[in-house]
């Protein structure tokens, strides 16, 4: 097999991205294209007085521009809440807001007229931080809070009125006061989390085209039916008149799930009716959304064996200036930080608030590794105040197989004592090469939002080639790449036999989204069911035609065996439609009625991880080296074994980013880091040398063929388990991420 | 982001790219442009003629001259700085230096006489060459002067040298110790540095002068003169305690900036630890020599 034979097998896709043919939207010319540029509010929070755009207008190729009060009229949107305007009007939020979009002729044009447009500002006082936006004397960010239910979530948000936090939840099991009354050791700290950009390689891109009561999108969207619904309620447009085609995705990792640039892209064109496309920069990405920080306290109430009695969490969590999915953010990180452990009695309550900065947005495993960040840390700290080794204190109070972290919440479909073993194991097959034992463990067991909702087509044509389509994202994951194995494997045909349509909403099958690790799962399991329908069709269309049992038939590469012979699709669809011509469509539905109902309770599964770091720190400096790493996964069922490592690997490195380098700065409210020049994440000479990944199979997953979710649980535990080696060989504990050499030096100097 | 519309000249002599800038300095010498299209592109810097000088032939050169004196070309870049026999020979660490200089993209195309010009604090080449005690030739409308490297970079981003000047040689004796660099960064560029550079007594157990220079804590690369003046004359194995005396004293005396890179007394502490790891390097290679 060649070399470009091998890549393809593994994923159709890489070819055409490694030699420059897939397309990106920036890679689009739509006829008739202008571009816009968006200028950008330099203040923090401000009432907007004048802005004049003339002197842009008369620039020569500059077609027009737009500001907010052109499409006050259509209102504010949202995916949870309805606080977000298409563009700022009396008032800007943050620095970054979109306050005009000029559009030329030439992004050139456009770029050179923006520093034109003139905007005066009258500043407001300011709430840049938790502390500042929850104090009692905290300037409202928004005045009223209108809740959507249901909208894109299950549920909504639960804000608190005339005040800046747009949503609380709250969780209580049991007694806890009573359990601490009876508690041996009882034992709280306080963690922080900053927020972090998605620092995808492509930056976000749009072009829109309006045209009377119809709009066609080009996105760069994880969630392409939610940008549909959004444009529609927004717009009047029937969604049937709205079209979004997701070409590939350079990353995405929630930064562009729910609904980002579009609507302002949208509204660009409907002010000059044509084409408009906005394509922002890496540093106008990171304006535009990024990683919730946090505030956690969390406290655990032991008995003198070292079981956990009660363990109680509040969590802040900064959701910028808009809401976005923040609310969500902050459910889930009150669920994240419960397990895997037994935890009698727990009293969750997680707070999202407005802040004036950059709006929060999801981010791979939401909230989860703000949460684990804290709990993993935490757990050490017990550990060690209580004198038991922290895995054995793990140990002690993990979650069997089968049992309940929370009663409303699927039983633990994994054994976590596995995986902290299998990670363990991984080092111990090594020769040490020091003494010093600096090692740290963390594990996590989150609850992906999977939303059992997904649709898929199949179309079997007469040369036996197979077409599917998906409203799944290809976002650099594999999602296409599984989808068309799921189908190959399902219809006993090669897997070169399969065409997996990039998305477009006029053709693609309603789907919720590509996000919360759900994709091979949900629309895995849509595509396999929509593969046996296919199947069902060609199989009855043999028994009817050739008049044979059923039971009889199979399918086999090429075509159906009777048992005696084997028809071809051709001879198949010859005979039975009477030219040489013709497909079966077959359809396959996912919905929380599915599988009996075996969908219904959440999570779908547990996503889980553990993680074992070795660390080697430079006393004199602070500098973490992290030697040796190895990670582990309970994922099920491996469809693609390359793509699957593949992305547990660069999970288990974002979360090294998050341990030790990255956090997108406000200082006031003012962005000083938000460029790709000054804000760090790891590079490959960062990566760990010795890095194992260890995916767990027992084929026990909802998904086809007992696959599981995975992707976003190698993240959690890499912070916290490097942490710990710092505590447990240095004697310093670092409570605020990133660990920098210079934070680590001074927790050394203080140690000292 | 695109700059903004600009001419591109590449003429093929010194003399005809120093007019080509031109006087009111509209223009801009370019070469590698790691640097100048980053600031053009963020709309930082602003310019509406580019004198592309890769055409000039003669300014890639390295060479050891009759003055034994070492001299390198402003546009060679940092990749051919990392390789060049000459340097590897003479001053290795320089070549490790450039082989290390920001990422593999700016080494490929980006240029030592380049990073000098763009005069950024967070940067390694300009504390090696003063420590070298480098000399950088300017070719002007009014003809040439040297500049010394301790003297080129007047504070942040900005140089002694005129819009209309094109730096076209740096020019350095040929080492007679060991030449030490280090740096510590956590991110895209150093947060300090630290280059030290000794001559050595004949028998080669005496430091008959030492050069050290500290970058990136103030707006130009600082002479640690405490240090050179301890040192100065006397036995390489008695560096360590007599650098360890007086080091609080002579750190405190740097000009230090508290910026994203770290508090001043952090970068301080680094300086010093940098410095004594160059120490116990030079030691051992003097050991060895």
């Amino acid at each position: 097999m060649s070399a470009t034979d091998n890549m393809s097998s593994v994923r159709p896709d890489l070819i055409e991205k490694v030699t420059g043919r897939a397309e990106y939207v920036t890679d689009l010319t739509i006829p008739g294209m202008l571009h816009g540029f968006v200028v950008r509010s330099p203040a923090i929070h401000a009432r907007i007085v004048t802005i004049d755009t003339s002197a842009a207008r008369s620039m020569d190729g500059v077609l027009d521009v737009l500001i907010g009060e052109d499409v006050a009229s259509f209102g504010c949107w949202g995916v949870v809440l309805k606080d977000r305007p298409i563009l700022a009007t009396d008032r800007v939020r943050y620095v970054g807001e979109p306050v005009a979009v000029v559009i030329a002729e030439t992004i050139e044009i456009a770029q050179n007229a923006a520093e034109l447009v003139d905007v005066e500002y009258d500043e407001l006082p300011r709430a840049t931080t938790i502390h500042e936006a929850i104090a009692e004397d905290a300037p409202l960010i928004h005045e009223r809070h209108e809740n959507l239910e249901d909208f894109y979530f299950k549920g909504g948000a639960r804000p608190t009125q005339n005040s800046n936090i747009f949503h609380t939840y709250r969780n209580n099991v049991g007694d806890v006061d009573a359990a601490e009354a009876a508690a041996a050791y009882i034992h709280e700290d306080r963690f922080t989390f900053p927020a972090i950009s998605h620092f995808a390689m492509e930056p976000h891109a749009v072009i829109a085209d309006f045209q009377g009561d119809s709009l066609t999108v080009w996105a760069g969207a994880q969630t392409p039916t939610a940008v549909q619904k959004v444009l529609s309620r927004l717009y009047g447009l029937q969604l049937a008149k709205i079209r979004v085609i997701v070409p590939f995705v350079g990353g995405g990792f929630g930064g562009k799930a729910s609904v980002k640039i579009e609507p302002l892209v949208a509204a660009a064109s409907w002010k000059v009716q044509r084409p408009v496309r906005i394509a922002q920069s890496m540093a106008e990405s990171m304006l535009t959304c990024r990683r919730l920080g946090a505030d956690i306290t969390i406290r655990t109430a032991v008995d003198a064996k070292g079981r956990i009695l009660a363990k109680s969490a509040k969590l802040l969590l900064d959701g910028g200036a808009y809401s976005d999915t923040g609310s969500a953010v902050a459910t889930k990180s009150a669920n994240r930080i419960m397990g895997p452990y037994v935890v009698p009695n727990l009293r969750l309550e997680a707070c999202a608030v407005y802040t004036n900065t950059v709006p929060g947005a999801a981010f791979r495993s939401i909230g989860g590794p703000q949460a684990v960040w804290a709990k993993e840390s935490h757990m050490d700290n017990v550990a060690a105040a209580i004198g038991m080794d922290p895995a054995e204190f793990r140990l002690l109070n993990l979650v069997s197989r089968g049992e309940r972290i929370r009663p409303d919440l699927r039983p633990l479909d994994m054994d976590m004592s596995d995986l902290m073993g299998r990670v363990t194991r991984s080092f111990a097959s090594e020769v040490q090469a020091s003494n010093r034992q600096a090692r740290g463990l963390a594990v996590a067991a989150t609850d992906p939002a999977n939303t059992p909702i997904s649709n898929a087509i199949i179309r079997l044509k007469i040369d036996g080639s197979i077409l599917v389509s998906v409203s799944s994202i290809e976002v650099g994951q594999g999602a296409h790449a599984t989808m068309g194995r799921i189908a190959a494997q399902t219809l006993k045909q090669p897997t070169s036999a399969v065409t997996v349509l990039r998305t477009d909403t006029a053709v693609a099958p309603y789907d919720w989204g590509t996000g919360a690790s759900r994709s091979t799962v949900v629309v895995g399991l849509s595509v396999e069911s929509a593969a046996l329908d296919a199947a069902d069709q060609i199989l009855e269309m043999v028994a009817d035609v050739w008049e044979l049992p059923r039971e009889n038939l199979s399918l086999v590469e090429g075509g159906v065996s009777t048992g005696s012979e084997v028809l071809t699709f051709h001879q198949i669809f010859h005979r039975a439609l009477g030219v040489d011509s013709g497909e079966v469509i077959g359809r396959g539905a996912i919905t929380p009625r599915s599988k009996k109902g075996a969908l219904v309770e959440s999570p779908l599964f547990w996503e889980t991880s553990a993680g074992l770091a070795e660390i080697v720190v430079d006393e004199d400096t602070g500098e973490i080296h992290v030697p040796r790493y190895a990670s582990a996964a309970d994922v099920g069922r491996v469809i693609n074994r390359i793509a699957a490592e593949g992305q547990d690997e660069g999970a288990a490195i974002m979360g090294l980013g998050h341990a030790l380098y990255e956090v997108l700065e406000f200082e006031d409210g003012q962005p000083i880091n938000a460029t790709p020049i000054d804000y760090s994440i790891p590079r490959i000479s960062d990566v760990p040398p010795v890095l194992d990944t260890i995916l767990v199979e027992n084929g026990d997953g909802p998904g086809p063929g007992g696959a599981k979710g995975m992707g976003e649980g190698a993240i959690l535990p890499v912070a916290p388990a490097i942490a710990n080696a710092l505590f447990s060989t240095y004697g310093i504990r670092i409570t605020d991420l990133p660990m920098t050499p210079e934070k680590v030096w001074r927790a050394l100097q203080k140690r000292n | 982001m695109l700059p903004s519309p600009f001419a591109f000249e590449r003429p093929s002599t010194i003399a005809d790219a120093v007019s080509a800038v031109g006087e009111s300095g509209d223009g801009m010498f370019y070469s590698g442009g790691t640097e100048l299209l980053l600031a053009m592109k963020l709309r930082v810097i602003h310019t509406d003629r580019l004198i592309d000088i890769k055409g000039i032939p003669g300014l890639d050169r390295i060479v050891l001259n009759d003055a034994n004196d070492i001299e390198i070309g402003a546009r060679c870049t940092h990749n051919k700085i990392a390789s060049d026999p000459v340097i590897r020979e003479h001053v290795l660490a320089l070549s490790s230096l450039c082989a290390n200089v920001a990422n593999v993209r700016v080494r490929s195309v980006g240029t030592i006489g380049g990073n000098l010009c763009f005069g950024e604090p967070h940067a390694d080449p300009p504390t090696m060459l003063a420590a070298l005690d480098a000399r950088l030739v300017l070719n002007g409308p009014g003809g040439t002067r040297v500049v010394h490297a301790d003297d080129f970079i007047r504070s942040e981003l900005e140089t002694v040298r005129e819009p209309d000047e094109l730096l076209t040689v740096i020019v350095f004796p040929r080492p007679t110790g060991p030449v030490t660099y280090r740096r510590f960064k956590h991110g895209e560029r150093p947060s300090v540095n630290v280059a030290m550079a000794w001559s050595l007594a004949a028998g080669g157990r005496t430091i008959r002068s030492a050069r050290v220079r500290v970058g990136a804590l103030g707006s130009r690369p600082q002479p640690l003169k405490a240090i050179e003046d301890v040192i100065q004359g006397i036995s390489v194995s008695e560096v360590r305690p007599a650098i360890e005396a007086v080091l609080p004293t002579a750190l405190g005396e740097l000009e230090v900036n508290e910026d994203r890179h770290g508090g001043a007394d952090y970068k301080r502490h680094l300086a010093g630890v940098l410095l004594l790891r160059n120490a116990e390097e030079a030691i051992a290679a003097a050991g060895n020599a």
